[in-house]
């Protein structure tokens, strides 16, 4: 009897703590832990990075912009064009790598769904990252590709404006995807957010940085 | 006077035990040389180290050809672990060979030169 009681009582306890309306965004986010790692840390080893099966997002609130998530999560496109983790996803022919096929994301929500889900993954925010950092305006695109392209070589693993690596995300629409803020952090110190990611860390002053936020920011 | 200066010792002690602690947990733990190189060097210079990965398509200077006995054996080891370390301009070579020094540790390049000394087969210039 007073095990039922004490049963009865923590179940009504679990159901009366979240509001309505986080429960919503939060319960549809739940099963996309099967693939996605939902809370931090992010993995420190090279094994652990090749068992990975899709991007982490328990900072989605400071990487994404809402309104890109919300038709992502409806409708998801290729971002990484070798996939998740490239070295997953390679056919060598020879000696000669090519891209496999990559695993897309199988969100499939409804606009409703979407819109909670994004709801609660922008409330997923990474408390030391620096905002407005970035400032966004008039730049000059022919300086931010010289040193893009030229100085720093970002295309040899990524592709921009059609051209470049499939190693990772693709700069295609990629100003629509992401917070100028985080775009500025990442670029500043990849291994912040991902110990064992394949891109190397630069020495960008600030006015370099500016220029690349701003280039990035751009692509629509 | 003695105490004085064994619990200064100590604290130093503690402080230096502090930092190692700390050093350990915050940076990622050491790799092999395959591993690293499977993740990092794969992309551009590809499975077989022959510079066919899946980016080198698009790249406009060829990555080197790992495997490449003579053209591997006219570069010295330091100059190899230099290419490693702070990328392709340290070494008068393209700026699409990118600088490693943020994601492995020296300990690691090393293991990296000695890794790529086996794939060529070849033992580096003098200098
Ligand atoms: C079967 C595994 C799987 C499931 C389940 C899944 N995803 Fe994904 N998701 C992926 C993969 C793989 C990618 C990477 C796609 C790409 O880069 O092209 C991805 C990408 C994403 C991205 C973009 C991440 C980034 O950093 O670019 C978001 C956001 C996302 N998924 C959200 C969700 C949400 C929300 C759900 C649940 C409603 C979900 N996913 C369910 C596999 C999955
Ligand atoms: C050696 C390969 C490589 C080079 C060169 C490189 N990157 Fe990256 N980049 C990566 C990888 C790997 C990721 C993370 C992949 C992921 O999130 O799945 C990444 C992610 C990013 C992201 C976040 C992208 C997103 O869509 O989620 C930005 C922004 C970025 N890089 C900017 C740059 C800039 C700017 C440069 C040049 C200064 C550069 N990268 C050069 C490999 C590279
Ligand atoms: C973004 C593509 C890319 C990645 C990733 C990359 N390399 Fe390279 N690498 C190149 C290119 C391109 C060259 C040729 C540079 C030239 O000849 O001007 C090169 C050249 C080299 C050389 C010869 C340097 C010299 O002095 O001739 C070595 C050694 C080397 N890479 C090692 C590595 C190692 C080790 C890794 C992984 C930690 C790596 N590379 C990752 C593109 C890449």
């Amino acid at each position: 009897m007073i095990k039922r009681g004490i049963t009865v009582f923590a179940l009504a306890l679990l159901l009366a703590v979240p509001s309505a309306f986080a429960a919503d965004g939060a319960a549809i986010v739940k099963p996309c832990g099967s693939c996605h790692k939902l809370a931090g840390p992010a993995v420190k080893t090279i094994a652990e990075v090749k068992a990975r099966k899709a991007p982490d997002l328990f900072y989605a609130g400071s990487k994404f912009n809402k309104d890109w998530l919300v038709g992502f999560l409806q409708n998801p496109t290729v971002i990484r064009p070798a996939g998740t983790v490239y070295s997953n996803n390679i056919k060598t022919t020879g000696d000669t790598d090519t891209v496999a096929a990559p695993a897309k994301c199988a969100s499939k929500l409804s606009a409703g769904d979407a819109a909670a889900a994004a709801d609660y993954l922008m409330t997923l925010k990474d408390a030391k990252m620096k905002t407005g950092v970035a400032k966004i305006g008039e730049f000059s695109k022919a300086k931010a590709k010289m040193l893009i392209i030229k100085t720093e070589a970002c295309n040899g693993c990524h592709s921009i404006e059609g051209n470049g690596g499939l190693s990772c995300p693709t700069w295609e629409g990629i100003g629509k995807r992401l917070n100028p803020d985080w775009v500025y952090s990442f670029v500043q110190d990849p291994q912040y957010w991902d110990p064992k990611v394949w891109m190397g860390k630069r020495d960008l002053d600030d006015a370099s940085m500016q220029l690349v936020v701003n280039y990035i920011a751009s692509l629509k | 006077m003695k105490t004085i200066v064994i619990s200064k010792f100590s604290a130093a002690m503690f402080a230096a035990a502090l930092f190692l602690a700390a050093g350990m947990v915050g940076s990622a733990s050491a790799e092999t040389a395959a591993d690293n190189y499977s993740l990092y060097c794969v992309q551009c210079h590809g499975t077989a180290g022959t510079g066919k990965g899946i980016n080198a398509p698009y790249l406009a200077v060829a990555p080197r050809n790992h495997s490449d006995a003579k053209a591997m054996g006219e570069l010295s080891d330091a100059n190899v672990a230099l290419a490693i370390t702070e990328g392709g301009s340290a070494v008068g070579k393209s700026t699409q060979m990118p600088a490693w020094k943020h994601n492995l540790t020296a300990a690691e390049i090393k293991d990296i030169v000695a890794h790529l000394r086996k794939m060529c087969k070849c033992t580096g210039a003098a200098k």
